[in-house]
Formats: C-alpha cells, structure tokens, sequence
C-alpha cells in the first residue's frame, strides 16, 4: 500500500466505520434476538434461548409463506407501474417550457406526505358508499366497489396508493437523469436522423441506465418494506390477501408479541431484499460498463 | 389504537417512566398485569392521605369495575378470590340497538326482540328501504372479531368452554357467523372493510337504518355536526338468542409500575373518575362510568336514551370474549383472519 492509498484509506476510514456500526449492529442484533423468545414489556433477563426454533417457524410457516408471496406481487406491479409512470411523466416533462417548474412541483407532493396520511386519505378515497373513487366510477356509469371488502379489489388499492406516492420519486431521479445527458450526443442523434422514439430508446435510456437502475433498486427496497400505508388502509384483511411481510412481522413482534419469531422474519425479508438488490445492480451497472472501457 | 400499546409496552418496561397514568383498552389488562407493568390501586384507596372520602367507588357501574379494573381471581380477568383492582373504567361501554324511528314507522316494523326477528328484518329493510339493514365492523383483525362475537354471546356460545377447551367453531359458533354473513349481505356495501369509524358514519349518514354496537356512540348520533339522523333514532337492547347478553368493554386509566409521581397520578385517576367529572364529560358526549350519572335528572333529560342503557348494563356480560393475556393474538391474528375470510365468501363457516 502506497502512501496515496494510505491517505485515502484514512480519509475514508471515518466513515466506513460509521457505516458499518450503523448498518451492520441492527442486522445482527436482529439475528442475535432470533435465537430467543421474548415479549415486549419484560426484561431481557427473562429473555428464553430458542436456538433455531424461529428461523425454522420462518422457512416453515405456510403464513409467512403467503405474506412472502403477497409481498413480492405488490412489489413487481407497483414498482413496475411506477417506473413506467415515471419515466414517462419526466420524458414529458424534460423540456424547459414555461409552467413546466410548477408541474414538477407539484408532482412531488404524495412523496412529501406522511405514510399515514396517504394511507388515511386513501381509505376515504375508497371508502365504498361515500368515497370519491366510487363516486367517479358511478358518475362515469359504472357500479360502485367495495375496495376494501374484496380480496383483489383491496390488492388493487394498496398498489394503487403505492403507485399514487411514489411514482413522483422515479420522476424526479429520471428528470435529474435526463438533466446531465449531454445535449451533443442528442444533437448528433438527430442530425443523423433518429426519431423521437429512437432518440429516447436508444440514446437517453441508455444513458442513464445507471440511474434507473439505482432508482429501481430504492424503490423495490421500499416497497418491500412498506407498512405504514397498508396497515392504516387495510390491516392485511380481508383475511391475509394484503398481509405484506413487513406487516407480518408487525403483526408476530407486537401483536403475538414474539419478538424472536419476528426477527427471524426480518432475516428472511433481509436476504430477499439484498438478492434482489444484486440482481438489480448486477443487471444495469455502471461501475462494470466503465470497467470493460478500459 | 393499536399502537399505543406497543409504545405504553415500551415506556412502563422503562426503569423510570414518563407516565404517571396510563389510558388502555380492557382488553390489555390481563398482559399489563402478567408483564408486571402496573400496580394495584387498592393501597392508594386504604391511603387516607390520597383517597377521597366522598369518591364512592361502590357507584362505579359494577360490570365496567369488574371488566376494565379486576385482573386475577379463578379465570383470570373478572371478580373471584384472588381479582386485584388494577384500573378504572374511563369511558366504558355496553351494547345497545339503535334503530332509524321513522324507517321503522314508515314499514311498519318492529324492532327486533330477538335474534330470529333480528334475521328476518335485516331482508325486509334492505329490499324495501333499498339502503343498509344493520351496519357493522369488519375489517380483517380486531374489528371483525369484535363484530361477530356481539352476535356469538346472546346465540349461547364462546370462544373457549369452561375447561379452555375451543368451541368457537361449533354449531353457535357457525350460527353466529352465518348471521354475520347476512349482515353484510343486506347491510351498507363494504362491511367486510369497516372499522369502528366507517361503520359509525355509514349510520350517522343514514346509509344504515339500524347500528348494534357500543353505547359511546350516542354522542356522535345527538352531533348534528356529524349525524345527519338526530332526532330519528330510537333505542333498545341488544336482541336475545338463548339469553339476553349485551358486551362490555371499552377504556380505562391504570398507574404504570415504573411512575415518576405515583401520588399524583393516583389523584388525577381519582379525580377524573370522580362523580363531577364523571357528569362532565358525558355532558359533553362522553360515556358515563357511574349510577350517579346514569340517573342523574339533568343528564337524562339531555339523553333519555340512558334509560335504555342502564337496562342493557344488566345484561352486560364480562365473560363476552376471554381477554386472557394472549388475546390479542388469537383476536387478531388467529380469529381475525378466519371470520374475515368468511365474510369475503373465500371460506364457508362450518364445523369441526
């Protein structure tokens, strides 16, 4: 190791040590308050060893099965539809016309506001005899719904509202995105007589692939770590058709008030949201195309 | 409401709290206590430094001490050798019906005494008001469960026998939820997605034409703010099965172990539970906890439905659901889930 590496490293040193007590303290705590039972409100002393048991409820409980199921199916199709929304809002509304500012704007409110204030404002929204969705539905000559009361139709509002909340994040990285693509290669594009379509497709898409890929990976963090917002619009009912695992493992620490079991859980969402973390990175990633330049 | 006990969980395992009282649901006494997270009232009564002469504790309505207050004696969660007072009742509740007066007198019905009249109105109000026969909780979870068992108790049956043996699931078990079912076939759209609020204001905006659930409601029903049907409701018992049994629940106030200011928090226990605030706050819409207030002139006048009320309290039921310290678990989780998906129509209640 040189000095210049040495120095870096130094340099460097502060933070990494921040990083790694901050990130990696809870994941082991977590998987330390696994191999153990113990209820809220009691002291630890009186905390019981498991060993495996909770890991084992974990890979084995049909429940924590199904919540795993119904947590991957929200996350493919919010954040499908969100990325597909996104893009398509921030390509429309790249350009520098006037009012553009305010569109932008007000494009990233739901984002601002609290997760249980959009999980509120949607329960109202499709509350079935006096909520606006139904209201519309049935001005538009269609029947009313029970949102809430019908398994499918209380999937369909939580990935609504997802998609309501967060499809401005996906805006906002793409529009940044789009905002450091460098206006030659766009000209170039053109003046060798490359379409809109073609232009998007194939010039500013790739371009900042690096940055849809980053925002792919954040948001299919979030959204298998939502909580907030099912909990408020639906509990996981009715019956366990929106029971996420996060609200599963709520649901286990402090209403079953196992909070080994709940770990354990955790664990298991941990590894899913990390793999497919590396799948997404692995898939688009910068780092790598610039490695093959060399 | 249901994560306030997570966050009361966390501040009494404190080694010092920063709450000297502590507002909770009836049905977390039993843990609190099995925790070991709240004292016992009793010595600040026997403190005659503390205890008022004139609070009267004998004019608390007895089936709410016993519900909301008593945790120990033979089954753990009512009166018995062994019960200790662990909190106060501070906005309590029983079950009444409420009915819409003028759909009634407009059809010519009856309100239903009993549960076989009850099955019958539910059809006839929906076909010929074309609105809600009886709103009703359903949501996944707590208030589902909540909503069945209203109708499992006066049908005869119960989650656990006298052994702790389940029998939720036997014939009484099925009867109650098939009428559960019918409630939400006939009743305002969306039962199997309502809580406690939806279910409320589906009546108060006469989506409804009959509500059987908590007395608290009356001061919502009287708010021309928030009702849109003052002055068309009437009130009676909750209908009979094989017996008369209304529920009983609801909030009350206990003094966390690790208070700060144990005195002083038992003197704003007994202050807000005494029998002025007692009339204070159920003038102002709240549930009253004592006889004094029930038969007071003045609050009667104000609501001459507590006349009904007080009858229903004779009938009220401590033993209507087991609030053993694992309650909530089989409540939410085990029960919550089942009678949720036979609302939905995925699962048909039978038995086994």
């Amino acid at each position: 190791m040189n000095d210049n590496t040495r120095t870096g490293w130094l340099f460097v040193a502060p933070a990494v040590v921040i990083m790694l007590v901050a990130c990696l303290y809870p994941v082991l705590s977590a998987v330390h308050l696994g191999f153990y039972e113990w209820s809220m409100g009691t002291p630890w002393s009186e905390a019981k060893w498991a060993g495996w048991t909770s890991f084992q409820i974990a890979f084995t409980e049909p429940s924590v099965w199904r919540s795993l199921w119904t947590t991957l199916k929200f996350a493919a199709v919010s954040v499908s539809a969100e990325m597909v929304l996104g893009i398509a809002l921030a390509l429309a509304l790249e350009s520098n016309l006037r009012g553009m500012a305010f569109f932008r704007s007000l494009f990233i409110l739901p984002m601002m506001v609290a997760p249980i204030a959009v999980g509120l404002t949607w329960r109202y929204m499709f509350d079935a005899q006096f909520g606006l969705i139904n209201a519309v539905l049935v001005a538009l000559g269609f029947a009313a719904k029970g949102w809430l009361a019908e398994e499918s139709l209380a999937f369909a509002a939580i990935i609504i509202a997802d998609i309501w909340q967060w499809t401005p994040f996906v805006f906002i990285m793409v529009v940044a995105g789009l905002a450091n693509v460098d206006s030659s290669v766009l000209e170039a594009a053109r003046i060798d007589g490359a379409r809109w379509w073609t232009v998007t497709t194939r010039v500013k898409l790739p371009m900042i692939a690096h940055v849809l890929a980053i925002t792919l990976v954040m948001r299919l963090i979030d959204a298998f770590r939502v909580l907030e917002v099912i909990y408020v619009l639906t509990f996981g009912g009715p019956g366990e058709s929106t029971e996420v695992l996060s609200l599963h493992i709520y649901k286990t620490a402090f209403i079953g008030q196992k909070l080994g079991a709940a770990s354990a859980i955790s664990v298991l969402l941990l590894v899913v949201v990390m793999v497919l973390t590396w799948l997404a990175l692995r898939m688009s990633n910068p780092m790598r195309d610039n490695e093959g330049d060399r | 409401m249901g994560r306030l006990k997570e966050k009361q969980l966390l501040e009494m395992s404190k080694p010092q709290g920063d709450y000297d009282l502590c507002c909770y649901i009836v049905m977390w006494k039993g843990e609190y206590v099995a925790k070991n997270l709240v004292q016992p009232l009793e010595p600040y009564f026997a403190n005659v430094a503390l205890a008022d002469p004139a609070y009267d504790v004998k004019d608390i309505i007895p089936i709410y001490y016993e519900n909301l207050g008593l945790v120990g004696g033979p089954k753990g969660y009512l009166a018995g050798p062994g019960a200790k007072l662990y909190g106060l009742p501070y906005g309590a509740e029983t079950s009444v019906l409420a009915y819409r007066k003028d759909i009634f007198a407009k059809h010519n019905l009856a309100v239903p005494e009993n549960y076989d009249d009850f099955l019958k109105i539910l059809r006839v109000i929906k076909d010929k008001e074309g609105i809600g026969a009886l709103t009703s909780r359903g949501q996944a979870g707590h208030q589902c469960v909540h909503a069945w068992l209203l109708h499992l108790n006066p049908l005869g049956g119960a989650v656990f026998d006298d052994q702790w043996r389940p029998r939720f699931n036997d014939k009484v078990g099925v009867q109650a939820l098939k009428f559960f079912q019918e409630v939400v076939a006939t009743g305002p759209a969306g039962i199997p997605g309502y809580g406690q609020g939806e279910a409320n204001t589906a009546f108060l905006q006469g989506q409804a034409a009959m509500y059987l659930d908590s007395t608290s409601f009356v001061g919502l029903v009287n708010d021309p703010s928030k009702s849109k049907v003052v002055g068309n409701v009437g009130w009676a018992l909750h209908p009979r099965g094989v017996k008369r049994a209304s529920q009983s629940g609801g909030l009350g106030l206990t003094m966390p172990k690790n208070a700060k200011h144990p005195e002083a928090g038992f003197l704003l226990l007994q202050w807000l539970t005494s029998k002025a605030q007692d009339k204070a706050v159920t003038k102002q819409g709240g549930a009253p906890i004592r006889n004094s207030t029930m038969e007071d002139a003045e609050v009667v006048k104000q609501y001459p439905e507590f006349v009904v009320f007080k009858e229903a309290l004779k009938y009220s039921n401590p033993d209507w659901r087991p609030i053993i310290a694992e309650w909530d678990e089989i409540n939410i989780q085990a029960l919550g889930v089942a009678v949720s998906e036979a609302l939905t129509g995925k699962k048909a209640p039978r038995r086994r």
